[in-house]
């Protein structure tokens, strides 16, 4: 085993890519948390929803998932001790879970960056990044309360990892829902592909994935967060995949006009405040070559919600430190991606998180 | 009480919340304060009972949860490489005690479990924080 692999994998990986935790006990620990989130929060996904489509029935509140109805309807499911303690649990876990996750990894902290500063330098591959660059203060979201957000902490990328791991209930294993997203992904229509855009890579997943569907083309990875891309490279590496990461603003790209073939964006925007997530697109726009595509994968909007799915998606918001998720839901992205000058060529919003929204510019 | 609320005077959470510093922004002043007023920009802590002992409550169910699977896989993984090496241990386990040394160490863990687990009670004043050579 290298020095970089006793650093980061001192326990070998799991279900696929993911460095193991630094010892058994909290091994055993978050197999605990994610066996309770899975009966405690996905399996109640539907009987919760059917008790409080239920109980809004009862207090005459319509389905329209309009703002004021929507305030409306949590005032009335915050009254209930059940849907209380489900949001109440929902917390608990996710702060139980960051805080072993963290203690695990960070158990080895010293170790894993000396292995990121040699990661750094070696190929297939490349890294740049400035860990002094001044960051947009949205980036200081502690998004699904990670501690230290995407940004601010050297072990970001790392938690984020694990953290998809469990909170996607297994489905990130064997990066099974990268893959699912680089299939989605459009090829253009003369077929292509030279050069391949992965916006707010994080970890990497999909950034390899791409390049392991379209092994030809030169694929880039950019993320707002240093510490993101330095472990993206490393878990890139472990792959022997070639593919360049960057440390850069989705809505500042520093490439030329016309320069990709493809543009993906992972689960990119929900995450995003609005008004910056349109400037991305217009980057995306601009870096596209004519007859590229931009592949979106992400929530659906409001117009096929009901006030449940709307409610849900702005408690998650205080819940699960998911600022965005209800204002990006309401702006209906594909609008913008149309405002912003490109033609929306497929989008059914029970896939939108499988088949994407699916755009060319023309 | 309608969503959850942040209990005056917790502040924002780990103290690593978008409000802690000013850093330079790319939102405009509207953009900014679009942003500022989202629910659960900042962290927090978020109560959802009336009475937030229960909030404690069920935190507390659900560490102890954690902290007994913890244990019982150590048990049975335990037992499994004690079974590989032909020993049994079942009258020592029962009857024996640990040594001076490992005593100490429980000890040591002992109270970092106490306080992990029931520290929450007191956190609304910060008391989770509260140091017991520092009272002695």
């Amino acid at each position: 085993m290298s020095n970089l692999e006793q650093a980061v994998y001192p326990r070998g990986k799991i279900a696929g890519p993911f460095p193991a935790l630094t010892s058994r006990p909290d091994e055993a620990y978050i197999d605990f948390i994610a066996d309770a989130r899975n009966f405690l929060l996905h399996a109640q996904q539907y009987p919760i929803a059917d008790y409080s489509r239920k109980l809004l029935g009862e207090a005459g509140i319509g389905m329209s998932p309009d703002r004021e109805n929507t305030r409306r309807a949590i005032d009335v499911l915050m009254q209930d001790p059940a849907v209380k303690t489900y949001y109440r649990v929902k917390r608990s876990l996710q702060e139980a879970f960051w805080n072993r996750v963290l203690e695990s990894y960070g158990a080895n902290r010293a170790k894993i960056l000396e292995a990121f500063d040699a990661a750094d330098q070696m190929g297939p591959g490349s890294v740049s990044y400035d860990a002094k660059k001044p960051l947009p203060d949205y980036a200081r979201v502690e998004i699904h309360l990670q501690p230290g957000g995407y940004c601010f902490e050297p072990l970001a990328g790392m938690l984020y990892d694990y953290g998809l791991k469990v909170f996607m209930g297994g489905a990130a294993d064997h990066d099974f829902v990268a893959k699912m997203g680089v299939r989605a992904a459009a090829l253009p229509a003369d077929g292509k592909v030279q050069r391949i855009l992965d916006l707010g890579c994080s970890a990497g997943a999909t950034t390899t994935a791409l390049k392991a569907a379209h092994p030809q083309a030169e694929v880039h990875g950019i993320d707002l967060s240093a510490p993101m891309v330095r472990y993206a490279h490393l878990r890139a590496l472990q792959q022997n995949s070639d593919v360049h990461f960057h440390q850069m603003n989705a809505a500042e790209l520093a490439f030329p006009d016309g320069h990709f073939d493809m543009v993906l964006a992972m689960l990119l925007f929900h995450e995003t405040p609005v008004p910056v997530a349109r400037r991305v697109l217009q980057e995306a726009f601009r870096v596209l070559r004519p007859g590229g595509t931009l592949t979106v994968l992400d929530f659906s909007g409001d117009r096929k919600r009901d006030v449940y799915v709307m409610l849900f998606a702005e408690l998650d918001g205080v819940d699960n430190g998911e600022p965005f998720i209800p204002p990006f839901v309401r702006s209906n992205i594909e609008d913008v991606i149309q405002e912003v000058g490109f033609e929306l060529k497929s989008y059914d919003p029970s896939k939108a998180l499988t088949a994407g929204r699916i755009a060319v510019k023309p | 009480m309608s969503a959850p609320q942040t209990p005056a005077g917790a502040g924002a959470g780990a103290g690593t919340g978008p409000g802690a510093t000013a850093p330079n922004t790319t939102l405009s002043p509207e953009e900014a304060k679009w942003r500022d007023e989202l629910p659960g920009y900042t962290r927090g802590k978020p109560i959802y009972f009336e009475n937030e002992v229960i909030d404690h409550l069920l935190g507390i169910v659900l560490e102890l949860g954690a902290e007994l699977w913890t244990i019982r896989d150590r048990q049975a993984f335990t037992e499994e490489l004690l079974r590989e090496h032909g020993i049994d241990l079942g009258e020592r386990l029962q009857q024996g005690r640990p040594s001076d040394a490992l005593q100490a160490s429980l000890k040591a863990e002992r109270e970092a479990m106490i306080k992990r687990l029931y520290g929450r009670l007191y956190s609304r004043y910060g008391g989770d924080k509260a140091d017991l050579k520092a009272a002695m």
